[in-house]
């Protein structure tokens, strides 16, 4: 009976909003737990899309051939796979929304797309890049915007790597299925060299504390260290290299590229100096696009004056806001297949700032690689020099050669 | 050989620092029967005063320790006031403190991811990393392994060189009989209460380095941290504390070097080897279980 | 009969409020909390590592499905047995009372965890995909007739001899023991069976989300729902945990919706107070603390459950 009664006052609370002249997008977000770091300023980004489109008077969606609004509807999971469950499900049984979005990561990702498969409806991933997700076969229902699967990640890595002639390498990573992948995918990668890490284990997600491993590290002799964490591992390993004077010619990270502001708080612009991370946008300033904004407008329109702020799940955000609009534009049909037909048709044409959009057939995103970047020290702080391409395509951003071995600071 | 080493020394830089974590919850759960489930929040709220008064004041993270301790006794008090005369009349205290304390926590997380968001904060370090034996340690390691030396020396102090510590151990042993020979019990309890408090809140700027940094959720894994270090030294013995944590802190660093996918098993694993196999803690005169 | 109502409410729910993946995982925590009911209400220990049982149940049905191909009643049938192997393993613990219980089941369920979670050999490392083996109404379904089996399980625990010796050993085990009760074994077949609801929930649970990610199913926060889930309806009755479970999470889901920001501060005064002024749970304000609330056994006349006088 209470049940009933929280039903009621849910639906009283909540106006459906498929029905109309409207098109409606549900999504997630977390404002607390562990994935709050990433999953807010990629809210932000989606919100930052919605607003842009219907200040424009709308997208246009092909099947009614004209202009439509956009209503997003979203929820706050706190980072919880349970409660995301639930209310994806609110999303698509009670708020009817025309295709949805998953929040930040793997994990509060699966849920969706269970949920996707299970009701034939289109999700939108943005960067819940596990290799799962799109390893069993062919799926219509699922749509990576952002991110290349995460065990392709690396690659450049490994050619810059090889090209730098490194052969001992450390790695360190995180026992989850994003660090996993890059961790396993360089190692791969590494032995069809023939070579082996000289270092190669895994630590909980959990772990914060790593004096004794980073003096292990130390202890295999690497010439280039590779840590895989979340945001938080890569903040305490970095600041326990720190704190230790531990210097090593090649250390490389996952998210000082993503979180620069962050990490310049936490860890320090002089103690990033000369390392390494992954160059996503807006260190790759995509300029030339076909559809909404290049890199350098958006920066100027989505934080006026504070451009050094926004970072790349804003962007990611925004991004996956392109994909819907360029799904519908092209969509022959308002069915949800018809819908990612749309996606089908654009798929290897698009440019959005964050380069060539291109699924392949499970929903996997195949464009969008990543190059890497070195933290080169500019007066008291650094600037992300784009250092190795990962495509042919990429040369054109390259504006740095890397420094190796590093310089101690 | 060398790793061996620093694992050794680190361990024990670490460990004194656990026991540190340790003694306010030895206060609320070894004297008062309180499972303080929100303990490892009161040291993230320590931090995050650390925090404030560096991003604020810009000056030593070290200053929040004094600073924070006649706070938390405030805190402290009205949290007393509020919850501990009420479970003291519950059917099952334990179970209930339990219960009431997990609600705590959750309640000490929302308010700090309201005032301070969800990323990760650090402190800026002490200084230059400590040489020992030719290997570097960081500063903020050493001074927080010196600095709960003191705070486990005024933890033995209150318990075996006060009056109101007497009081607190005849109250530990037996209530009852305390009550009997005259013991103010009440006035025992609010004062552990409040001095444990006190030390979770003093030991959370030291925590705030030792753990690479805090957010709003951190507190939960130091809190059951703290709780092995505490069975594992003996409920009540201050010596018993700082060994636990020493323990604690020497298992957690030689896994890093030579196991470091079992990390996380550590605590967990050691709280279960100590209560199936010596329920009364390495350093317990006697059982308190069933 | 409580399990008619029960049954009939929870088979109305789809109509009341479409959204299957809430029911459901609403279904899921009474099942959880009926488990916390089994072994804190009746026999006084409180599962703090609960949820261990619930993510072997998870663990091994997606497993069993991931790797063995079994079907979706064998997933459920292997989840329970999983949780039941987890819970002879940690019988020792049993030996501990009090704190020190609910503190060594907390660290057994994060040690679980770690294992699960920590070698690739576990297949915990980079987690499972499920293949959907149930339509979400035939998993909601079959979620309903768990629960309506459940309460059969707990009528029989409160009326039995089984029962009587359990509330027995509670308030004195040694004087339980003298009058010729089997503590050990009693104690232990309640442990067993709490163990394995809370399996049948985590394969029910798995069998919903489809996917294995080791850090959901050890989550601690669902060991702490079920035990106020339990304690808010009221412990040591049939109703209660239902009652609770129905109420809190209806109400986690609509704070959660309406309001997010202050989601967990609400939560967590709600159980500050809950525990200080409502310490019998809800059922409590019916009936008195009594076994069953007072007006049922005015309404239904039937052979009340004999006083335990030890």
């Amino acid at each position: 009976m209470a049940s009933g009664l929280a039903a009621s006052a849910l639906s009283a609370s909540l106006s459906a909003g498929a029905s109309g002249n409207v098109i409606s997008v549900g999504t997630l977000y977390a404002n607390t737990g562990s994935f709050a770091t990433s999953s807010m300023p990629e809210y932000a980004g989606l919100q930052f899309w919605v607003k842009q489109v219907n200040a424009a008077g709308g997208m246009y969606v092909a099947p009614l051939k004209k202009k439509e609004h956009v209503k997003l509807v979203s929820y706050n999971d706190q980072s919880d796979p349970a409660t995301a469950t639930t209310l994806y499900n609110q999303l698509l049984t009670q708020n009817k929304v025309n295709v949805f979005v998953a929040d930040f990561g793997s994990v509060l990702t699966a849920p969706a797309v269970t949920i996707a498969k299970d009701q034939k409806h289109l999700l939108f991933d943005i960067t819940g890049s596990g290799t799962s997700f799109f390893s069993s076969g062919p799926n219509p229902y699922v749509a990576l915007t952002s991110l290349p699967v995460s065990a392709v990640w690396p690659k450049p890595v490994v050619g810059l790597l090889s090209s730098l002639k490194i052969k001992r390498v450390a790695i360190l990573y995180c026992q989850n299925d994003f660090d996993q992948a890059q961790a396993a995918a360089i190692k791969g990668f590494l032995s069809s060299k023939h070579l082996q890490p000289v270092y190669f284990q895994g630590v909980p997600t959990t772990q914060t504390d790593y004096s004794t491993i980073v003096q292990a590290i130390k202890g295999s002799n690497p010439q280039a260290v590779l840590e895989f964490g979340y945001p938080n591992n890569d903040i305490a390993f970095l600041n326990q290299l720190k704190s230790t004077n531990t210097h090593f010619n090649f250390v490389l990270t996952p998210f000082p590229g993503q979180l620069p502001t962050l990490f310049r708080q936490d860890v320090g612009a002089k103690a990033l100096g000369w390392q390494y991370t992954y160059a996503v946008p807006p260190i790759m300033r995509v300029n030339k696009v076909n559809l909404g904004l290049g890199l350098n407008s958006f920066l100027a329109k989505f934080a006026p004056g504070k451009q050094s702020t926004v970072n790349f799940l804003n962007v990611a955000g925004y991004n996956a806001g392109l994909a819907i609009q360029a799904a519908f534009a092209h969509a022959t049909s308002m069915s949800q297949l018809g819908i990612r037909a749309g996606l089908t048709a654009v798929s290897g044409k698009l440019q959005t700032l964050e380069g060539t959009f291109a699924l392949n057939k499970a929903g996997a995103q195949v464009g969008e690689l990543l190059p890497v970047a070195q933290m080169v020290p500019h007066g008291a702080g650094f600037q992300f020099k784009i250092v190795y391409p990962a495509t042919n395509a990429q040369k054109a951003f390259v504006n740095g050669t890397p420094k190796y071995p590093a310089p101690k600071a | 050989m060398r790793l061996f080493e620093y694992a050794l020394v680190s361990g024990v830089l670490y460990g004194l620092f656990y026991g540190f974590i340790g003694v306010g919850l030895n206060l609320l759960f070894g004297v008062m029967r309180l499972v303080n489930l929100a303990h490892g929040d009161l040291v993230v709220w320590g931090g995050y005063l650390a925090y404030s008064l560096t991003t604020s004041a810009h000056v030593n993270p070290l200053w929040a320790i004094p600073l924070s301790i006649p706070l938390a006794l405030v805190g402290g008090l009205i949290l007393y006031l509020i919850t501990v005369p009420r479970l003291r009349r519950a059917e099952d205290t334990e179970t209930s403190s339990l219960i009431l304390f997990f609600g705590v926590s959750q309640v000490l997380v929302a308010l700090a991811t309201m005032k301070y968001g969800t990323n990760q904060v650090t402190l800026p370090e002490l200084g230059n990393p400590v040489m020992i034996f030719g290997q570097p340690y960081a500063a903020s390691l050493v001074a927080s392994a010196a600095l709960a030396v003191p705070a486990l020396a005024l933890f033995y102090y209150y318990l075996y060189r006060t009056r109101l510590g007497l009081a607190t151990r005849a109250v530990m042993a037996n209530e009852e009989e305390a009550v009997a020979s005259g013991v103010r019990v009440r006035r025992v309890a609010t004062s552990a209460f409040v001095i444990g408090i006190a030390f979770a809140a003093a030991a959370g700027p030291l925590a705030t380095f030792m753990l690479g940094g805090i957010n709003p959720t951190t507190g939960g894994g130091l809190t059951i941290t703290a709780f092995t270090i505490i069975i594992i030294g003996s409920l009540g013995n201050p010596l018993g504390t700082a060994a636990g944590g020493i323990l604690y802190g020497l298992a957690s660093s030689l896994t890093q070097a030579y196991a470091a996918p079992w990390t996380g098993m550590v605590p967990y694993a050691l709280l279960l080897a100590v209560v199936l196999l010596r329920p009364s803690g390495l350093f317990g005169r006697r059982v308190r279980v069933a | 009969m409580p399990l008619v109502v029960v049954g009939a409410v929870l088979a109305a729910g789809p109509s009341l409020y479409n959204n299957l993946a809430f029911l459901t995982t609403l279904t899921i925590y009474i099942l959880l909390a009926q488990g916390v009911n089994i072994v804190y209400g009746f026999t006084g220990y409180l599962p703090f590592g609960f949820v261990g049982f619930f993510g072997a149940g998870i663990y091994g049905s997606s497993l069993a499905i991931v790797y063995w191909h079994v079907g979706g009643y064998a997933a459920i049938g292997l989840g329970a047995l999983t949780s039941v192997v987890a819970a002879v393993i940690v019988s020792p613990l049993l030996r501990l009372s009090g704190a020190y219980f609910a503190l060594a089941t907390l660290a057994a369920s994060q040690a679980l965890y770690f294992i699960v979670a920590n070698e690739s050999w576990t297949f915990g490392e980079s987690g499972m995909s499920l293949p959907l083996l149930f339509s979400p109404t035939a998993l909601y379904v079959l979620s309903v007739v768990a629960v309506v089996l459940t309460l059969v399980v707990v009528v029989y625990v409160r009326d039995s001899h089984f029962g009587l010796s359990l509330r027995a050993i509670r308030s004195d085990a040694v004087s339980a023991a003298m009058a010729g009760v089997n503590v050990v074994r009693t104690r232990t077949i309640a442990w067993l069976v709490a163990a394995a609801l809370a399996g049948v929930a985590g394969a029910l649970w798995a069998l919903m989300t489809s996917a294995f990610y080791a850090e959901t199913p050890f989550d601690l926060t669902i060991s702490v729902y079920a035990i106020v889930f339990a304690l808010f309806g009221g412990v040591r009755t049939v109703i209660g945990p239902v009652v609770g479970a129905v109420v809190l999470y209806s109400l986690y889901q609509y704070i959660g919706i309406s309001n997010p920001q202050y989601f967990e501060l609400i939560y967590g005064l709600l159980i500050v107070v809950l525990v200080l002024f409502l310490p019998g749970g809800l059922t409590s304000l019916v009936g008195g603390r009594g076994d069953r609330p007072a007006w049922w056994n005015r309404v239904v006349r039937r052979r009340s459950a004999p006083e335990v006088t030890p």
